[in-house]
């Protein structure tokens, strides 16, 4: 999810919604807007705004793979009675993406961090058309006897790198 | 008004309930509000039940989240006693015959209401719901209205035929409905509530009910409504197609996923094959379509038996049983089709005693993509042998899948991406279950 965008039926692209211009303040209006900002951000941690996060709370950032792989992790879920287990992640660079999602030969490793049992079977509907900046995607693993559970973390490894403490949610 | 669900009666369910339940209170804890007491179950239908059939209704704006990353822009109705916007609105489940009243409360910027096509003598604010004019005589709504923002309107009418309806807008019904200002609304018969209709042969599982209300939208309507302008209809395409108002794979993703916190249901399906012993009745699943085309909706790996269609069971005059089974569920708009579905090993096959007389599919033939399968490798429900070296193995126990989707394919994308839209995955177990997920 992208927050504050969505995109234009015709054209595809990502636009900003409408937002509201921010007048001239002075000394007494930024403290105001200070006081109204921290109201909203705490606000925000306990409200159902979260969901506008591009990605799930908690999640981990590994610039390396992303520089790598030109794609963001945003989430990890079990899902289908647990049986089986979606990744999804955002395109940061469309040409790595693209190359990342076409190695069917070594697709990223989901290993738990509470035992020691991981899974790579990409299972389901791995795409093959052109990745747009911005837009997410996602892969479907086999999860069979619960290699990863709900409310563990898990670390995903990829290409040489590792992005760890990844919160499952599902 | 308690939404309720038999439970599952598995003990991972029940661990799986009791989690749901656990992670539903502290959701609560620091949300805020209400709990969704709909968290009963990881799948199939969740009803909002009440004991006076009274439901209270908020038509409310929030986003929804799409695969793809996109986040849109709705209309629906909340369920006011728990407070929370949700698309599609609540699957209201009440009993043929009995009083039912809804109060529809509106907190949108235009009038709204709801009108309940196939019920009968519906009564709003105490009169006859019947269409309303301007004083030109121009056409405002088709039922009386709740006005702009602070406006209510109690609607109260006697369930009709067991079945399936939808419940939608009846103002500027091509804008609200798109807005996504409906839901379903399902009639049980008196006594039976484990029956699609009155009819004995028409029972399922209670525990394998499931909806699917399909429906479509057009981001870019529904960025003008946000922005306060009008709709262009000239070039209305829809881009999203959704089951339970969720795309692929968030199909996948259990009730009251909590990465869809507006979007509660799922569209997973999990069966046992029968057996006439221990599980010897059907899945029933209900198709409602909200859209403006026809959804061709493939069960995929199983014929469907279509028992009831437009709240109206499929049989003769003399009451003759003319149900029929189906591979493609063509479903129109506002059209409701309830279909039986179970799992039968008809020819008794057994690897040993009662062999597949023809030679075995090779491996290449499963595939679903790349070197991966669900196939056991055996034909054999419940059934496993070894794989080929470069062939990794999905399944666990001799299970099988099979996708579910609209055969129209563009309607099972997300914004042009196959795959995605209209499309789910079935899962069917062998009759023995699986020991593990």
């Amino acid at each position: 999810m992208n927050p504050g965008t969505t995109r234009a039926a015709r054209s595809g692209e990502w636009v900003a919604r409408p937002g509201r211009a921010v007048a001239r303040l002075g000394r007494r209006g930024w403290v105001v807007v200070a006081v109204v900002l921290a109201l909203v951000v705490g606000g925000a941690v306990t409200s159902r705004m979260l969901w506008h996060d591009p990605a799930q709370a908690g999640m981990p950032l590994n610039v390396d793979l992303e520089q790598s792989a030109g794609i963001r992790f945003t989430r990890v879920a079990v899902v289908a009675d647990g049986g089986l287990l979606e990744a999804s992640y955002v395109v940061l660079d469309p040409e790595k993406a693209t190359r990342f999602q076409s190695d069917r030969e070594h697709p990223p490793a989901i290993e738990s961090e509470e035992r020691a049992e991981s899974t790579k079977r990409v299972a389901l509907m791995k795409q093959g058309h052109q990745m747009r900046a911005g837009q997410s995607y996602y892969l479907v693993y086999n999860n069979s006897g619960g290699v990863v559970r709900s409310g563990e973390t898990a670390r995903i490894v990829y290409n040489g790198f590792v992005l760890e403490h990844v919160p499952v949610i599902g | 008004m308690t939404p309720t669900r038999i439970p599952r009666p598995r003990r991972s369910a029940r661990w799986a309930v009791g989690a749901t339940a656990l992670a539903a209170a502290v959701a609560t804890a620091l949300l805020g509000g209400p709990a969704p007491a709909q968290a009963a179950a990881d799948n199939g239908l969740l009803c909002d039940t009440s004991p006076t059939n009274t439901f209270t209704l908020k038509a409310d704006d929030d986003y929804i989240a799409t695969p793809d990353g996109n986040s849109i822009y709705m209309w629906s109705y909340a369920n006011e006693v728990r407070g929370h916007f949700q698309f599609p609105g609540p699957t209201l489940c009440v009993t043929s015959g009995q009083k039912v009243t809804v109060v529809l409360h509106n907190t949108l910027p235009e009038a709204t209401s709801i009108v309940f096509p196939g019920q009968k003598g519906v009564v709003a604010n105490g009169a006859p719901a019947q269409p309303q004019f301007d004083g030109g005589g121009s056409l405002t709504s088709l039922v009386q209205a709740a006005p702009a923002r602070t406006g209510t309107v109690t609607y109260t009418f006697t369930a009709g035929s067991p079945g399936t309806y939808l419940y939608k807008s009846g103002t500027d019904v091509s804008k609200q409905v798109q807005m996504g200002m409906y839901g379903a609304l399902v009639v049980r018969p008196d006594g039976h509530p484990d029956r699609v209709n009155s009819r004995a042969d028409s029972a399922f599982s209670p525990t394998h009910e499931y909806l699917f209300l399909l429906s479509e939208l057009d981001p870019e309507a529904h960025l003008a409504v946000e922005r306060g302008g009008p709709i262009d209809w000239t070039t209305f395409k829809a881009r999203y197609f959704l089951i339970n108002g969720r795309s692929m794979p968030d199909t996948l993703a259990p009730n009251n996923a909590s990465w869809l916190p507006n979007q509660p249901y799922g569209a997973f399906v999990h069966i046992r094959a029968y057996d006439a012993t221990t599980n010897p009745l059907p899945a029933t699943i209900r198709y409602l379509n909200a859209g403006t085309v026809d959804y061709p909706f493939h069960p995929h790996g199983s014929d469907e038996r279509v028992v009831n269609q437009d709240g109206q069971p499929v049989q003769g005059d003399g009451g003759q049983d003319l149900s029929y089974l189906k591979y493609d569920i063509d479903v129109q708009p506002g059209q409701s089709i309830d279909v039986l579905m179970d799992w039968r090993d008809v020819e008794h096959w057994n690897e040993l005693t009662n062999p597949v007389p023809t030679n075995l599919p090779a491996i290449t033939d499963q595939l679903l993509v790349g070197t991966d399968t669900w196939f056991s490798e055996s034909p054999y429900l419940g059934v496993k042998n070894p794989l080929p070296a470069n062939i990794t193995d999905n399944n666990v126990c001799g299970e099988y899948y099979h996708v579910a989707h609209s055969h129209a394919l563009q309607q099972a994308t997300n914004y042009g991406a196959a795959f995605g839209g209209m499309m789910t995955v079935f899962r069917i177990d062998p009759v023995a279950g699986c020991t593990t997920n």
